[in-house]
Order: C-alpha cells, then sequence, then structure tokens
C-alpha cells in the first residue's frame, strides 16, 4: 500500500512576493522538494530598459525595503565600471559605512524577532517578546543603531535617497558622523550579547557539503568590491559572473534557478563570506566567533544566526573605524561623463551577494539590466536543505516536521522571510 | 507608485496643513521602525493603503487600540505589517497613547502610473480628516 503525505506551505499573496513550499513523501520516501519564489527584480529589469542611468539607484532601492543598500551600491559600482569611474578614500569609506549600517539593522531584524523565536519555541518574536522583554529590546536598540547610520547617509531612514553615481549627493561632517559614536559603544557589547546569546540555542545537527560563494577583497570583510570567489576553486572577477553562473529555469517552477555552469547549487550570505573571508574580521569578531564554539568555517546552516551576530559586531566595529578615521571630502561625488558599455557590479547585500549588469547607451540610458539577487541564488541550496532536513527528521508528526522545515529557509533569511508570519499551512495525507 | 502609493501621497498633501508639532514620516511599515516613530508619541495618524475586497477608493477609519482588522493583515505590502509593529510595541511596552488608522481601499499598482481618480480624491478626505483630527487633539 503506498503511504503518501504532501506538505505544502503557502504564502499569501502579497504585492512584494510570494512563495511556496511543497514536499511529497511516498512510503517513508522523499519524492519531490520544491521551494518557489516569486521574483520582483524580473519586472524591474524591464521597467529600467530607457530610464537615465542616475534612475537605477533610486527605482532598484525599491526592490527590497529591507535591504535598499545593497540595491544601489551594486546599481552604483556597475555604472562605475561602465563609465571608467573609481571611487575612493573618504567616499570610498562612507559607501562601506552606510553597508554597515545596513547590516546592522537587517542581521538584527532577522536574528531577534524572525529567527531566534524558532530556536526558542515561538511563533513570533511578538509573542517571543512577552517573555523575553530584555531581550527584545536589546534587539529594538540594536536595530536602530543601524537605522541611525543608513538615516544620516542616506538622506532619511525609509529609502535612502542620498547615494548616487560616483559618490553621495550630500557627505556627512564628521561631527554629524561622531554623533553616533556613544550608541555604536553601547552597541557593539550588546553585539558580543547577542553572538554568546545565540551560541547558546540548541542546533539541529548538520554538517553539509556547500560552495560557498562571495565576494572576496584581499584586505578588507566584503562589502563593496573584490573579486567573485569560492571555496570550490572560482576566482573572478565581478564581470565574469554569466560566464560561470547561469540562471535555468525548471519545469515544475516558474522562478529561475542559479547554478555554478557545470555543477550545480551554491550558496550565497553570510556563512559563504564568513568562509571565505574569516582571516579580515576583526580580532574581537574573530574570538567572538571562536569563543561562541564555532571554527573558521561552518557547515551547518542553523549556525547562520550566530554568525550573523558576528557579522553584526563586525559591522560595529567596522563603523566605528570608518568614523573614528573620517575626513570630510572635497567634493561629495566624482564628476563622470557618461558612455555606452556594459558595467557589472557584486557586493554583498545583508542575505547574499547582488549581482547588478547594465548595458548602456551613449547617452547614459539604460539599454539592458540584469539584477540576480541573492534569494534567488540559494533557492536550490535551500531545496537540497529541506531534502536533507526530511531525510534526518522524516519521523516527527506532520506540525514538528513543517516547524523545522521553515526554520530552515529562515536559516537563509530569504527576502520573504517576513512573510512567514502569514503562512497558510496544509498537511494532506493520501 | 500607483495606488500602493496613497501613503506618501497623504504625507506631501499634509505639508504646511498642520501644526509644526506634527511629525510627518514615510515608513514601508517595519516594525522596529514604526515603534521608534511612534515612541513618546501622543497620537499616532497612520494612513496606509489596504486591499480587503471593499470599493477602491473607499476608507475606513479605525482605533489602532481596539484591534487590527485581520482583512488588512495580508493586504500589507510591508515587510513585518503594521499589525506586527501594533502587537510588538504592546508587549514591550511601546505604544502611542493613541492611535488612528485610515485604510484607503486600492487599485492598481503598478508603479509610475500615479494615483488613480478614486484613490487620489480619498487621499484628498484623509488628509482634510488628519487636519481635522490635529486641530482637535491640541
Amino acid at each position: 500500500m503506498t503511504n503518501a503525505r504532501e506538505i505544502s506551505v503557502e504564502y499569501l499573496a502579497r504585492v512584494e512576493g510570494e512563495g511556496s513550499m511543497r514536499v511529497k513523501v511516498v512510503d517513508d520516501k522523499i519524492e519531490d522538494v520544491e521551494f518557489s519564489i516569486f521574483e520582483p527584480p524580473r519586472f524591474f529589469e524591464a521597467f529600467l530598459r530607457g530610464r537615465p542611468h542616475t534612475d537605477a539607484p533610486d527605482i532598484t532601492a525599491r526592490i527590497c525595503g529591507i535591504c535598499p543598500i545593497a540595491y544601489q551600491m551594486s546599481s552604483v559600482h556597475a555604472m562605475e565600471d561602465a563609465f571608467d569611474v573609481t571611487v575612493g578614500g573618504s567616499l570610498r569609506e562612507l559607501r562601506r559605512l552606510i553597508y554597515c549600517g545596513e547590516w546592522i539593522e537587517s542581521h538584527v531584524l532577522h536574528v531577534y524577532l524572525l529567527h531566534a523565536p524558532d530556536f526558542l519555541g515561538y511563533q513570533s518574536g511578538i509573542h517571543m517578546a512577552a517573555d523575553h522583554r530584555e531581550v527584545v529590546e536589546r534587539g529594538l536598540r540594536l536595530k536602530k543603531a543601524g537605522n541611525d547610520i543608513v538615516a544620516l547617509l542616506g538622506g532619511r531612514e525609509i529609502h535612502p535617497i542620498n547615494v548616487r553615481v560616483g559618490g553621495f549627493y550630500r557627505a556627512p561632517t564628521k561631527k554629524e558622523l561622531q554623533a553616533l559614536v556613544p550608541e555604536l559603544e553601547w552597541a557593539k557589547d550588546a553585539a558580543v550579547e547577542t553572538i554568546n546569546w545565540t551560541a547558546g540555542f540548541t542546533f539541529p545537527e548538520a554538517e553539509l557539503d556547500f560552495e560557498y560563494v562571495s565576494v572576496c577583497h584581499p584586505d578588507e570583510y566584503p562589502f563593496n568590491e573584490g573579486n567573485i570567489v569560492s571555496n570550490k576553486g572560482i576566482d573572478i572577477p565581478v564581470s565574469q559572473f554569466n560566464e560561470f553562473f547561469t540562471e535555468e529555469h525548471v519545469e515544475r517552477s516558474n522562478a529561475l534557478h542559479s547554478r555554478v555552469r557545470g555543477r550545480g547549487a551554491y550558496h550565497v550570505g553570510p556563512l559563504a563570506r564568513y568562509a571565505i573571508n574569516f582571516d579580515k574580521l576583526t580580532p574581537l569578531a574573530q574570538q567572538s566567533a571562536l569563543d561562541a564554539g564555532l571554527e573558521p568555517v561552518c557547515n551547518n546552516p542553523f549556525k547562520s544566526i550566530i554568525v550573523r551576530s558576528v557579522e553584526t559586531l563586525y559591522a560595529i566595529e567596522e563603523a566605528l573605524r570608518i568614523i573614528d578615521e573620517y575626513e570630510e571630502p572635497a567634493e561629495p561625488y566624482i564628476a563622470y561623463t557618461p558612455k555606452a558599455g556594459v558595467g557589472h557590479g557584486a557586493t554583498e547585500a545583508p542575505r547574499g551577494m547582488l549581482y547588478h549588469q547594465y548595458r548602456l547607451h551613449e547617452d547614459g540610458r539604460i539599454a539592458d539590466a540584469q539584477i540576480t539577487p541573492p534569494t534567488a541564488q540559494n533557492q536550490l541550496t535551500i531545496e537540497s536543505d529541506l531534502r536533507f532536513v526530511l531525510e534526518q527528521h522524516l519521523d516527527l508528526p506532520d506540525p514538528e516536521l513543517s516547524w523545522v522545515l521553515e526554520q530552515s529557509i529562515r536559516n537563509y533569511d530569504p527576502c520573504i522571510s517576513c512573510a512567514t508570519h502569514f503562512l497558510d499551512l496544509t498537511v494532506e495525507r493520501v | 507608485m500607483g495606488d500602493d502609493g496613497a501613503g506618501p501621497v497623504v504625507i506631501d498633501r499634509l505639508a504646511d496643513r498642520v501644526p509644526e508639532s506634527v511629525v510627518l514620516v514615510e515608513s514601508v511599515g517595519d516594525a522596529t521602525h514604526l515603534l521608534e516613530t511612534w515612541r513618546d508619541a501622543g497620537l499616532a495618524v497612520i494612513v496606509d493603503a489596504v486591499v480587503s475586497g471593499g470599493v477602491a477608493g473607499s476608507i475606513q477609519r479605525i482605533d489602532g487600540m481596539q484591534g487590527f482588522p485581520s482583512a488588512w493583515r495580508s493586504a500589507s505590502t510591508h515587510l513585518v505589517g503594521l499589525a506586527e509593529a501594533i502587537d510588538l510595541g504592546d508587549a514591550v511596552g511601546v505604544l502611542p497613547a493613541a492611535m488612528v488608522i485610515y485604510g484607503i481601499e486600492i487599485d492598481k499598482v503598478e508603479p509610475g502610473v500615479g494615483l488613480s481618480s478614486a484613490a487620489d480624491k480619498a487621499v484628498d478626505e484623509v488628509a482634510a480628516s488628519i487636519v481635522q483630527l490635529c486641530e482637535d487633539y491640541a
């Protein structure tokens, strides 16, 4: 007799995206695992055609409300690549600083309100707050330290508008930046507490063989610049992204699946950055990671919550360094002349590498755009993880199994993670 | 934005029409941002586009301290939505003394198309209502 059960997790349709997870188990064997997401960047690619290149940072920033800086940064780097513009000195430092702000606010939101409840047995951060009010308040204050950086450099906290090709519309004064220091000093201690807090969680056993892919710079933990590097031999300039990575249509899904050409799934995000760039973390961040029980490479995706906490500490320390060394630039941006060409940009969004490519007309208008977001790149890896988790936990009743499957998806902090508050879960037995 | 830009347009139309003590803030609805925005506020007024099956351009006004309509929870364009922000604020003790929420039923959401005539009219009505609300509160 065939005993089939199907677990389906449907996200209610929302304007910014939708996703679903379906798992089919027949006679205790996994027949199918499918994780699908809606990809809003596809729409934006078409929307950008024919528009001035100067529109790209602010338009693409609207793709994601939680990581607008990543979209702004990948777009301006791509434009500057096409126009042979190099942004250095204080302006380059300010770009790293605003990225620090985004990592802090995004990582802290995910760690405290979206992922920690999975480990502590709560349906949501709101339920968790009722029992752990002080912890949640620490998270809210920590997140605000990141918000304040983005608000100052981005011109406003939400949908920042101060980033432009060549630099910024306005550069902050030294005094404005120094006003952030006292709260960032508090945040540094709070970030160490966060690492220790998350390290105390109970983690499912998992030691997976990932191909980690991250931007890698010889001198710094990556935000904006560097080659694209993997732990399995890839080391290429950003311009060769499409030669080594491809997006393939899978028949059973509407979404495109990213792969390493000739190999398969790969993994972008905190675990990948950490594995490839551990030696570029600050001494305190390295030591805090080791004290938390992490090795320099972590292959347990459930421990990504600790790695996010380590990266939060790094971002706070890096922000303090940049502010301390900051010298006000003579001009807030580098002047340039548009020209026809193709430009590439890959920067590290909180949830992984974000690749942009633009083909530009001679007058600077956009002829074509390609935007490859981290969640799309991780889609195959998420499916692979789900299959692993299923194999490990098939004996669990459906509610517990669904819980750990959702937890597995949240390991990747996908842009749809917010939608898990609206999960409509159904379990079918045939 | 299309009709989903109703909230920001209300802010535009309130400029110079409310007392200086009123702070106008655009938000994507991120719960932590909302909490920080209304922390210590006497009255928070929130305007959001909603899709709840009503007629485009219709307006619903509710008391935010008395529960959040379930029909609006899944219609939000926000990341961690307004409903969660209210619940979280309640859990950690960060809520304004009073809260009024306006929901504007919307139609088209395509980028760049602007407001439909129904949403445009509703935005004017909501802005006028908020001006009156501020006068009454003062």
